[in-house]
């Protein structure tokens, strides 16, 4: 356990250390100059050289590197360009907001899509499986924004049903009110990634359910005289859900992707929508600090998945 | 030649493949002879936001232009990124699986992790950032989503790779003293065409989503038609929440990139069943 943890928590930041590298080269070969768009041109030079300085930028190349790795293991993401806050603090604002919504999806994507899933095996090649396979189809296919369009049109503006964007009416209400506010803004952007996600996840499952149930033992255990129900919950699903809960870790690095079309169209006010506003902006320091945010969510959500998978699988054996 | 025939046999009787190729086709001669067929989009109209009707089947947008003819020039925009990318996507994905399928040991685990620690970024916010440093030209975006294309192509060409170079003409050939690099790139690289083929057309259809994305976010070539920018114009014009609500903006569009994404997703689906019939009987 420990050495698969060790081995793990190292590739892991191997991962982030090449994410956030290239991120940083990537950010500084930008076209446009960000000391311009920084400075007032009101400034007197002394000024304009001592921002330079504080921002690091009078620095070569290599150097702010190691200046930025540094202020990192310090938990020090450096300033934003753009309102010259510290860059950790403008993530926290934003961080939980999209944990939200991710978290959210994930759940709804898992409770829903298993259970289907496991049905189109069951009635494999029967007119319900061909329907959830078409439906699977283009959920895979379906193009976020699409969606997001869809559902702003059918329960924004033609049934009034839910508000257009944002995460809550300003000013905030107090106490239960503003929950309930909360949720009913969060059920666009929730549904529109619920289903551009859920689709894989029966996709997989519906294809390892049909794997698993070929397998000699599940035959064995009909001839024990088990009924379909008991096979399934006991002999198969736990062997079928490794697939589907590899695929579900995996996924996270689109789901990030659909998160910013998603935040960007509804207005949320999350991790998402910051690297939007930021590349808008040209603001690296917060650009650089989301990316770091995203590569530690992706690698620990893989992580959490082996562990998943060496749970249900006993077999797979980590200290080994 | 045999076999070449009964692949074609095959590909009539599976209706899915049949049925993605169809749709594979009607874009590309779309895409193709979009001149040919409706003339470029370009400056302003007198018909603003005209609905549907029979002298424009889609109906105009906000500068009265035609929509129909904005989404056939999109199909020859998205056909253009796609082709690059999936370019782009062999040159690395292919050789990297092949040598790193084949040479397992050191090389080969280097090659994987690289895949691997690829195959984990979140790729569209790099997109974002890398199409915003590069600057908005068409081929600039269609090789960015290229470079960001190749880890699952490589996967795939390595996982079958492991298994053929396992067999035993492989072996023959070594005896025979064939060299390695024609061992690599003609007896492996014929007998794994099959599944980077379906790869590939996955390739194709993420291709079309990304670049939809860039150009939704408005990162995209502003003086080409694709669809992305057509909706990223519908969108900023409040064209799904304002009154009045000028739906067909956006709605034609978004159906041409699902009908793009699921017909070479199907394609990919029908040739995989073709290859291995397996599937089918289980």
């Amino acid at each position: 356990m420990g050495s698969f943890l060790f081995r793990r928590m190292s590739k892991g930041l191997l991962t982030i250390i090449v994410s956030v590298t290239i991120t940083f080269f990537i950010l500084r070969l930008m076209p446009a100059d960000p000391v311009s768009i920084l400075i007032d041109p009101k400034m007197g030079p002394e000024v304009q050289a001592q921002m330079i300085k504080r921002f690091g930028l009078d620095k070569s190349l290599p150097e702010q590197y190691f200046m930025f790795l540094k202020g990192l293991i310090h938990g020090d993401l450096g300033l934003s360009f753009k309102n010259q806050q510290p860059v950790i603090d403008v993530l926290m604002q934003k961080l939980p907001w999209t944990l939200l919504l991710l978290f959210v999806v994930v759940i709804l994507s898992l409770a829903i899509g298993i259970p289907i899933g496991v049905y189109a095996a069951r009635k494999q090649g029967k007119f319900a499986d061909k329907l959830i396979n078409f439906l699977v189809t283009l959920g895979i296919s379906v193009f976020v924004p699409f969606l997001a369009f869809g559902f702003l049109y059918i329960f924004a503006y033609f049934l009034k049903l839910f508000p257009t964007g944002g995460a809550y009416t300003p000013p905030p209400k107090q106490g239960i009110a503003y929950y309930i506010d909360v949720a009913r803004h969060s059920v666009l952007p929730s549904l529109t990634l619920f289903c551009s996600n859920v689709a894989s996840i029966v996709l997989y499952m519906r294809n390892s359910m049909i794997d698993v149930l070929g397998e000699d033992y599940i035959r064995t255990a009909y001839a024990k005289g088990l009924n379909e129900p008991l096979v399934i919950k006991h002999h198969a699903l736990k062997n079928a859900l490794i697939p589907t809960v590899t695929v579900t870790g995996l996924m996270m690095g689109t789901m990030v992707g659909g998160a910013v079309m998603t935040e960007t169209i509804f207005a949320w006010p999350g991790v998402g929508r910051l690297i939007y506003d930021s590349v808008s902006a040209m603001d690296y320091p917060v650009l650089q600090g989301a990316f770091l945010i995203l590569a530690v969510s992706v690698v620990f959500m893989n992580i959490i998945t082996d562990l998943i998978i060496a749970w249900l699988d006993p077999r797979i054996k980590l200290g080994g | 030649m045999e076999n070449r025939r009964s692949f074609f046999k095959y590909f009539i009787s599976n209706r899915l493949a049949l049925a993605g190729l169809i749709g594979v086709a009607i874009i590309i001669i779309l895409g193709l002879f979009a001149p040919a067929i409706i003339e470029q989009p370009k400056g302003y109209g007198p018909d603003i936001l005209l609905p549907p009707s029979i002298n424009y089947p889609f109906g105009t947008d906000n500068l009265g232009l035609n929509i129909l003819a904005e989404v056939i020039w999109g199909a020859r925009t998205s056909l253009y990124v796609s082709a690059i990318a999936v370019g782009v996507a062999i040159i690395i994905g292919v050789p990297a699986g092949l040598i790193s399928g084949y040479k397992k040991g050191f090389i080969g685990s280097i090659i994987d992790s690289i895949i691997d620690i690829f195959l984990t970024l979140p790729v569209l916010p790099l997109m974002i950032v890398i199409a915003a440093v590069v600057g908005s030209s068409i081929t600039n975006v269609a090789i960015v989503i290229g470079i960001f294309s190749w880890p699952s192509l490589a996967r795939v060409t390595r996982n079958s790779t492991l298994k053929i170079s396992e067999m035993q003409f492989i072996e023959a050939a070594k005896c025979l003293g064939i060299p390695q690099y024609s061992i690599i790139f003609k007896h492996i690289l014929l007998n794994v065409m099959g599944p980077v083929l379906v790869n590939i057309t996955l390739v194709m259809a993420t291709a079309v989503l990304s670049e939809s994305g860039l150009s939704f976010l408005g990162l995209g070539d502003p003086t080409t038609w694709s669809w992305g920018t057509i909706l990223k114009k519908a969108w900023d014009a409040g064209a799904v929440i304002d009154t009045p609500n000028p739906w067909w903006w956006w709605f034609w569009p978004s159906v041409f990139i699902v009908f793009y994404v699921v017909s070479f997703n199907i394609l990919g689906t029908g040739i995989n069943e073709i290859l291995n019939p397996k599937i089918n009987k289980k």
